[in-house]
């Protein structure tokens, strides 16, 4: 115990302490100056943003204030009047998805829809659907080509876009470390986009390539964005975050069919409730030959791939 | 010392046990809610209607004459056509010498009668013989166009707008001449509209293995969006 | 670290003890922080290079944070780059340190134990380290607090993420606690007591193990990235890791005997080097398994395999990075086994670095962004990190090599009994 060395205050100070002191002094404000870009970041930043609990935390009246702050931050950001409502799954229902790949003219009119629709970044014509040209003749992806820029379609070619899948048994969803992401009772795999904390596990975890990150503040015009937006779909995402394909649920909940159907020039797309056994998605499980991508990962997608012949 | 330390590998050992007993798990809890579909609602409400949009219209042809009200007249078909012999073998406006030119068809190796009604130009004709309002196109096509007809018919084939639940809205659907020229009814070919990026201004190998530069103007994007029509079947 | 023995002293009655420790904890505190900051010219130049580098990362990392990730050269088809690369390298220099503390605790390497403290503290600058690069690959870092348990929602044991943040920040604590505490008891003169670190050393031992298996298990439990998918994964991980680590601290041992002379750590840098013979074989032989599998199978799996070596479809980014690792792990593998390496300083030397920036290769741009390209729907989309990827990167580095810089000093003096003037 009466060993120790050195004892701090038992030290006359000296020039070498004074130097010392004003080397830490610069170097606490050379690490301020470094850091000052985190300043004007937070000025875009509330308290309440910071401090806003998970989505399936939120009392009703929480919901509420959250929903007339975001109001209020798009208008200030992007100078627009937008409602963003907060939709509930409806019971009895579950959502499934199909096209049809004898019909699909790889136009990408969906992929465009899906821009406008969900107030995607205008410079990086973001969308939640990649339409690939594949070789007839092959499912191969390696075959695939998503830049095409030629009339379409091509003879000796067909057209597959890809988009969420909204799987059973999601990876995305089990990898997220916060539960920032999860599977809604009628099937839509959703994103709270002020839980996120951009981790990107789950784009990696995805085998569809359906998910998608804001690389920046989405940029876009306040003339073009859509004013009906919900909290779980649309509404304009914060930088840093992920998002995806929420088979438009601010529509869908409401019985509308998805922005990307109604665009469909050739009607390839087939959308409804898969537990009502009248309904047209049922129809084409029953009466075509369906295959669903990369079924051997087991991850029982909602999303079904048939042709015609 | 040893007994807390066997201790502590037996612990250690029973948490890892715990959790991979868990971890077995996952998949199945994940998917609880939708592996275990609550109960399909039969809703007996209303339903909204299915509007099939129109077929077309009598034909009109345009004239140079102009009417009482100054308009320009418009003559039915069978005003020429009451005046002219039909001809069962013409199969084309190319093998006509006046009339119908420039009119591109491609629709299989059929005669002009097949489906115009040679007793009434005003109308179409099934292959029974009978005559066929205009606006009833959909049966005429659903003559050859079975498994199309079949599959329209349980709501598969052809563009739709509207609600996909009708209990909470009506729904638009097209009609065959809405997207097929009966003339020519193969699909339109068409530019595809936009572009994926990869990522914002970063060098992209095109096909080919040169290097260039995915450009960040909105302007392009601009330029997409403007020439977007509001309308279904632009 | 026993090899000063207290004198006996009448056993203190527990209030005494606390009180006691509310003395003497704030005065050994105090000693750390003078030690951090006082020493020789080299000492100053080297901290203050270390400084205005972590300067310059941390000023990307807060332009990073403001304008977005898009300044970084990742996408959503190659989302993670060199902060995840990075990362998933130190995981593996963390758990490297245990090829010291196996040797000093279970086979009471006299001279491994008396410097093992070197690899404890590596554990904790890298852990650190590796926290730094996961805070820069966040999208939105002020939203940490998400990953709290009971403050947030902690997705455990479904998220292999969250396994991942449990053993890293238990990792650091062990050895927080073990080298904290054996450095409070050398401070205050007393023998350490056997049952206040033994036990927590065992655990860091099995911890050191878990720690990369569990990060080996983040990527490979993806189904859709069959380059990840295997069950190679872990074993090639902890191998590379037991190369990089002992790579690392020999080089340490060969700095620090600059730094105060003499024949510092000779036994354990034997020691090491016959652990690297083997680790870096085993190494090699399990990249080959990989390889073999990968191409003699073929198919549209083994596309990221096909772009990683040879290129594919005229795209090669990455072929230049994996053949120099290759190159350079073989060369050190060549040095370490010749026979009388251990004579020729530079030559081991130079071997380290080689198999250290070999594994860093191997294990980032070889291992993490390959597991990207193609994407999962196989679309070709390359990745280099951007310049300001790397700012961030050399931060976070120069910030891990200032710490272990710190650690290694206090250690050192406060170890010393007799302190001269002109220690570092």
């Amino acid at each position: 115990m009466n060993t120790e060395t050195a004892p701090l205050e038992s030290r006359d100070w000296t020039r070498r302490d004074a130097l010392k002191g004003i080397g830490a002094t610069l170097g606490v404000a050379a690490f301020a100056k470094a850091l000052a870009p985190l300043t004007e970041w937070t000025q875009d930043l509330s308290v309440d943003q910071f401090l806003q609990k998970h989505y399936k935390e939120l009392s009703p009246m929480d919901l509420a204030i959250v929903l007339a702050r975001l109001e209020k931050e798009t208008k200030e950001q992007y100078g627009a009047d937008v409602s963003i409502k907060d939709y509930k799954a409806q019971p009895g229902v579950k959502f499934g998805y199909a096209l049809n790949l004898s019909i699909c003219i790889g136009c990408r009119k969906c992929a465009e829809a899906c821009h406008i629709e969900n107030n995607h970044d205008r410079p990086s014509a973001q969308s939640y659907i990649r339409v690939f040209e594949m070789q007839k003749g092959s499912l191969d992806m390696e075959k695939g080509n998503a830049h095409y820029d030629h009339p379409v379609p091509q003879k000796d070619k067909f057209y597959m876009p890809v988009q969420c899948h909204h799987c059973d048994h999601p990876p995305c969803v089990s990898v997220c470390p916060v539960e920032a992401t999860w599977k809604e009772p009628d099937g839509i795999v959703v994103v709270d986009y002020n839980w996120c904390i951009g981790c990107r596990y789950c784009e990696a975890a995805c085998p569809y390539h359906a998910r998608r990150f804001n690389w920046t503040k989405p940029q876009i015009p306040a003339e073009e964005i859509n004013p009906d937006q919900s909290y779980l779909s649309n509404r304009i995402r914060p930088q840093g975050v992920m998002e995806k394909c929420t088979f438009c649920l601010h529509r869908t909940r409401n019985g509308k069919l998805p922005a990307c159907l109604e665009a469909c020039p050739t009607g390839a797309r087939v959308f409804g409730n898969l537990l009502d056994p009248n309904s047209e998605i049922r129809k084409v499980l029953a009466e075509k030959r369906v295959f669903v991508l990369k079924e051997e990962l087991g991850l029982k997608p909602n999303f079904f791939y048939f042709f015609d012949v | 010392m040893i007994a807390i330390t066997t201790r502590k590998i037996a612990f250690v050992v029973s948490c890892l046990c715990f959790a991979a007993v868990l971890l077995a798990g996952v998949r199945d809890h994940v998917a609880a809610p939708s592996d275990a579909p609550s109960q399909t609602i039969i809703s007996n409400a209303p339903l909204h209607p299915v509007i099939i949009r129109p077929g077309p219209e009598t034909p009109r042809i345009l004239t140079t004459q102009t009417n009482y009200a100054g308009e320009i007249a418009r003559a039915s078909c069978s005003s020429c056509h009451t005046t002219t012999t039909p001809n069962r073998n013409t199969a084309s406006s190319a093998q006509l010498l006046k009339f119908h030119q420039g009119m591109t068809y491609a629709h299989g190796n059929q005669s002009c009668l097949n489906c115009h009604n040679e007793t009434d130009y005003d109308s179409l004709r099934l292959a029974n013989g009978s005559s066929l309002p205009y606006a009833d196109v959909m049966k005429l096509c659903g003559q050859c166009h079975g498994p199309q007809l079949r599959d329209y018919e349980m709501g598969l084939h052809g563009g739709m707008n509207g609600y996909w639940d009708r209990t909470r809205g009506p729904r638009t659907r097209n009609n065959c001449v809405d997207c097929h020229d009966p003339h020519n009814p193969a699909y339109p070919v068409v530019q595809p509209v936009l572009p994926p990026k990869d990522r914002i201004a970063v060098p992209r190998k095109s096909e080919h293995g040169s290097v260039k530069l995915c450009e960040k103007t909105a302007a392009s994007i601009c330029n997409v969006l403007s020439s977007l029509h509001p309308t279904l079947f632009a | 670290m026993n090899t000063v023995t207290a004198e006996p002293l009448p056993r203190p009655t527990a209030a005494e003890s606390v009180r006691s420790h509310w003395r003497h904890y704030p005065r050994f505190l105090m000693r750390l922080v003078w030690e951090a900051f006082d020493g020789n010219w080299k000492f100053y130049v080297w901290m203050t290079f270390l400084t205005c580098v972590a300067l310059v990362g941390a000023n990307a990392w807060a332009t990073q944070v403001r304008d977005g990730m898009g300044l970084t050269h990742m996408s959503d088809h190659v989302s993670w780059g060199l902060y995840i690369a990075n990362f998933t390298f130190l995981v593996g220099l963390a758990a490297g340190g245990v090829m010291m503390v196996i040797p000093a605790y279970i086979y009471h390497d006299e001279e491994m134990h008396k410097i093992v403290i070197i690899g404890e503290l590596l554990a904790i600058a890298s852990i650190v380290m590796c926290l730094l690069f996961v805070v820069a690959d966040l999208g939105r870092p002020d939203r940490f607090w998400h990953l709290l348990p009971g403050l947030g929602r902690f997705n455990f044991p479904f998220s292999m993420l969250t396994w991942d943040v449990i053993v890293l920040n238990g990792y650091l604590i062990l050895n927080l606690h073990i080298c904290g505490y054996l450095l409070y008891m050398r401070f205050r003169g007393k023998s350490p007591n056997r049952k206040w670190y033994i036990p927590f050393v065992f655990i860091s031992i099995v911890w050191a193990i878990s720690i990369h298996t569990v990060t080996a298990f983040l990527y490979c439990g993806l189904g859709g990235r069959p380059f990840w998918n295997t069950a190679l994964l872990a074993p090639r991980f902890l191998a590379s890791a037991f190369v990089s680590g002992p790579a690392f601290i020999i080089v340490a041992i060969y700095a620090i005997r600059a730094a105060i002379g003499g024949n510092f750590g000779a036994g354990a840098v034997k020691t090491l080097l016959n652990i690297m013979r083997i680790t870096i074989l085993i190494n090699l032989l399990m990249v080959i398994s990989e390889v073999f599998t990968e191409f003699y199978t073929g198919g549209s799996h083994t596309s990221s395999a096909r772009y990683l070596y040879f290129g594919l479809h005229g795209y090669n980014a990455l072929v230049p990075w994996i053949w120099s690792s290759i190159g350079m792990v073989i060369l050190a593998a060549a040095i370490l086994l010749c026979p009388k390496v251990l004579d020729r300083p530079v030559m081991l030397i130079a071997a380290c670095v080689l198999a250290f920036a070999g594994i860093w290769i191997e294990k980032g741009m070889g291992l993490i962004i390959p597991g990207f390209i193609p994407s999962t729907l196989h679309e070709l989309v390359e990745y280099q990190p951007s310049l300001l990827e790397w700012k961030v990167t050399a931060g976070i580095w120069a910030a891990g090599l200032g710490i272990y810089t710190i650690a290694l000093k206090v250690a050192i003096n406060v170890f010393k009994v007799q302190r001269s003037e002109t220690d570092v």
